[in-house]
């Protein structure tokens, strides 16, 4: 077979690599050089770098704050996800009249975008007297159907012999559940903690709408109120912004893996 | 499944003991019962969330748009009043709708950009995973942040791409991106197709790995040259990934709302207004729920529409696509 | 790796580890250097100490400079500020007769960090 040369394919990937990073290096010069708001030509390399745009962002927003109610939020929604989807999940495997309807309505609740829900969602949410909680920034995501999904997918493909011969030694079921699936569920979990993390961590509309207080803030949305106060005239804002980015792009590296794999069986998001 | 081959499976032990049939059956109808309340508790708390927070809000959304409603005020019947006013009156509605539908091009461009950076990051070449890392890795970032580092990138005085511009001569004067008219829209789809295209990526590789070896083998004993088996075997074979990637593309295009806020905030005038931000300022800046709810369904019955169009056109594969592996 | 030093030692908890003890030792070495006292010393265009000028600390708003606290040098020409509870300051320096500084633009890398000027403020004859 004919070799061809790999350097063009290099320089393409190359190229879209420099347009994919760029961004978040200029986003990254600026905030600790600042110097480019006011001049043009920009330089393209940091002048006479320092760290004082981000004491002006520590000091001007309640940083602190903002990442614990993102962490709150983010923590809730992955606890509430993994129980209440895995509990349906294991429910789905069994046989028992009017599974095929609920199949059905959870398929059909996958057709309606949580966008579509907005405005009853919000008089839901504050008929329940959750406007401005945690509870109420969680609650509505408190489980994506395609993670019930890919629950009931891995627990199908345990071994039925395996759940037999346990249930023969008269393990319970509860037991059956928590120390023989679960287990050999882990991928479904992963999928389900990552899914749910990045979708409550970048949530930004429902908190927008919920939300009355700076202190319930979420990190999105602190962002975003810091840009409309602002503008883009400090260098702060971009001080602020890779705060934000920080930790999602952190979290995201130390576990690329699991993200690509979860995200992409997670890509039919309802 | 596994029910039903225990049971038989004990059934058969139990006949072999010395159990009596009738007590036999009721112990296993009391357990049969113990099981099916169990499952409906498992189920529960999901069927709660979903029918708090999204069967009762659609029905709740198509009673609105019927209705003259404000918090403040009784419900009053309004027929098809808003329906009306949006059809006849509201030039905003249809700005915003043909957006939507110009923001769909998003997927299509970011498709055919996927599908070469696909094939590239799958052949046999130094540092692949790493490429595919980087350009993946902004698909699962914060998307305010994103926007606002592209509205930096956009600056009409100091932005990058002014300077880039300006700097290889294509461009003399410098463009205000967001905030001209005809440059807004296709500069917030550029940022969108940027966010998204990595993703799209992994999809497609997914899908090209799952393309049988043996195909192209046989492909290349017969003589076909590169071209060719790109047309015949990948393409083909990729199509229920780039039907989902297609899905995607149509979603994002009615859920894109914080990329619109942050970026534009809609603007200038309605120029980069789609339903859904349109939707958020009249219900929550304006307090016209009503109004908002009827611009929901129509967002919802054309999103199904499309949904379902796009799924009949892959044949009904979109979804079959095995990509949990 | 094999049991739990598997699950001890990995990426992730190493990555939170060294997170947290660099927080861990900023917030101590912020609470042991946070008394706010911010030092400097004032000279003429000569080069001598000036004693007896005013010293004004002002914070920078949007618009103009508004006065937080105000000390005089002593015979050296230096000063000093006590809990000045600011993270950026703007110091002027003036004395009639002698004249007064630039705007001399402080910025520390925490609220009420102790910081030594590392120039004298000269003051300039202003007409």
């Amino acid at each position: 077979m004919r070799r061809y040369p790999t350097w063009p394919i290099h320089l393409a990937l190359l190229l879209t690599a420099c347009v994919m990073l760029v961004p978040f290096y200029w986003v990254f010069k600026t905030s600790i050089t600042g110097e480019n708001i006011f001049s043009y030509p920009p330089s393209l390399l940091p002048v006479d770098p320092q760290p004082f745009f981000y004491v002006d962002a520590w000091y001007a927003i309640p940083f602190p704050r903002f990442f614990l109610n993102s962490v709150i939020v983010a923590v809730m929604v992955i606890v509430a996800n993994l129980f209440i989807n895995a509990a349906a999940g294991y429910a789905l495997t069994k046989n028992f009249a009017g599974k095929r309807w609920i199949i059905l309505l959870f398929l059909a609740c996958m057709m309606i975008p949580f966008h579509a829900t907005i405005i009853p969602a919000y008089l839901i949410t504050a008929k329940l007297g959750l406007l401005n909680s945690y509870l109420g920034l969680g609650l509505p995501a408190f489980s994506h159907i395609i993670c019930i999904f890919i629950f009931k997918a891995s627990f199908d493909a345990i071994p039925p012999s395996l759940i037999q011969a346990a249930k023969i030694d008269g393990v319970p079921e509860r037991d059956i559940m928590l120390k023989i699936m679960l287990p050999l569920a882990k991928p479904a979990v992963a999928t389900t903690i990552i899914l749910s993390f990045i979708w409550s961590w970048n949530d930004f509309l429902w908190p927008l709408i919920i939300v009355r207080d700076v202190e319930m803030q979420t990190l999105p949305l602190g962002l975003s109120t810091f840009l409309a106060y602002f503008e883009d005239t400090t260098g702060a804002l971009y001080a602020f912004c890779t705060m934000v980015l920080a930790p999602g792009l952190l979290v995201f590296l130390l576990a690329q893996k699991e993200f690509i794999q979860g995200l992409t069986s997670g890509a039919r998001k309802g | 499944m596994a029910t039903a081959s225990t049971s038989s499976h004990q059934s058969r032990i139990g006949g072999g003991r010395t159990v009596a049939p009738s007590a036999r059956r009721g112990l296993f109808a009391r357990k049969r019962h113990r099981e099916l309340a169990l499952i409906w508790v498992l189920l529960i708390p999901a069927l709660a969330i979903f029918l708090l927070y999204r069967v009762i809000p659609l029905l709740w959304n198509v009673v609105l748009s019927f209705q003259f409603w404000s918090p403040t005020k009784p419900s009053e019947w309004a027929g098809l009043y808003h329906y009306e006013e949006m059809w006849v009156y509201d030039d905003v509605f249809w700005e915003a709708l043909t957006n939507t539908f110009k923001y769909m091009l998003t997927a299509p461009i970011a498709i055919i950009l996927a599908i070469g950076l696909a094939l590239m990051v799958n052949s046999r070449i130094r540092g692949r995973t790493v490429y595919r890392t980087i350009i993946f890795m902004s698909y699962p970032l914060m998307v305010v942040a994103v926007g606002i580092i592209w509205r930096w990138l956009y600056d009409e005085n100091v932005g990058l791409i002014n300077y880039l511009l300006r700097s290889l001569g294509i461009i003399d004067r410098p463009i205000a991106f967001l905030e001209t008219f005809a440059t807004a829209l296709p500069s917030v789809i550029a940022a969108a197709i940027w966010q998204i295209i990595g993703f799209f990526m992994i999809i497609l590789l997914t899908g090209l790995q799952n393309i049988p070896p043996n195909l192209y083998e046989a492909a290349s004993i017969d003589g076909a040259s590169r071209w060719s088996q790109f047309w015949r075997i990948t393409l083909p074979l990729l199509r229920p990934s780039i039907f989902l990637c297609f899905i995607i593309g149509i979603i994002a295009s009615f859920t894109s709302f914080d990329l619109i806020y942050v970026m534009t905030g809609g603007g200038p005038g309605h120029a980069t207004e789609l339903l859904i931000t349109y939707i958020y300022k009249a219900a929550f800046t304006l307090t016209q729920f009503d109004y908002a709810g009827a611009l929901t369904v129509v967002m919802f019955v054309l999103f199904v529409g499309l949904a379902l169009i796009a799924n009949a056109l892959a044949g009904g594969e979109a979804g079959k696509v095995d990509i949990a592996d | 790796m094999e049991g739990w030093k598997g699950w001890l030692v990995n990426r992730v908890t190493i990555t939170f580890g060294l997170i947290a003890i660099v927080t861990v030792g900023w917030n101590l070495y912020v609470r042991a250097h946070n008394d706010g006292i911010l030092e400097g010393e004032v000279v003429d265009a000569g080069g001598q100490p000036v004693a007896d000028a005013t010293v004004i600390l002002n914070e920078q708003t949007l618009v103009s400079l508004a006065p937080i606290a105000e000390t005089t040098t002593n015979e050296n020409g230096s000063f000093n500020f006590l809990k000045h509870d600011r993270h950026k300051v703007v110091l002027t320096v003036a004395k009639p007769g002698a004249g007064a500084s630039d705007r001399i633009l402080v910025r520390l890398y925490f609220r009420n960090q102790n910081h030594t000027l590392p120039d004298p403020i000269i003051l300039q004859p202003r007409g």
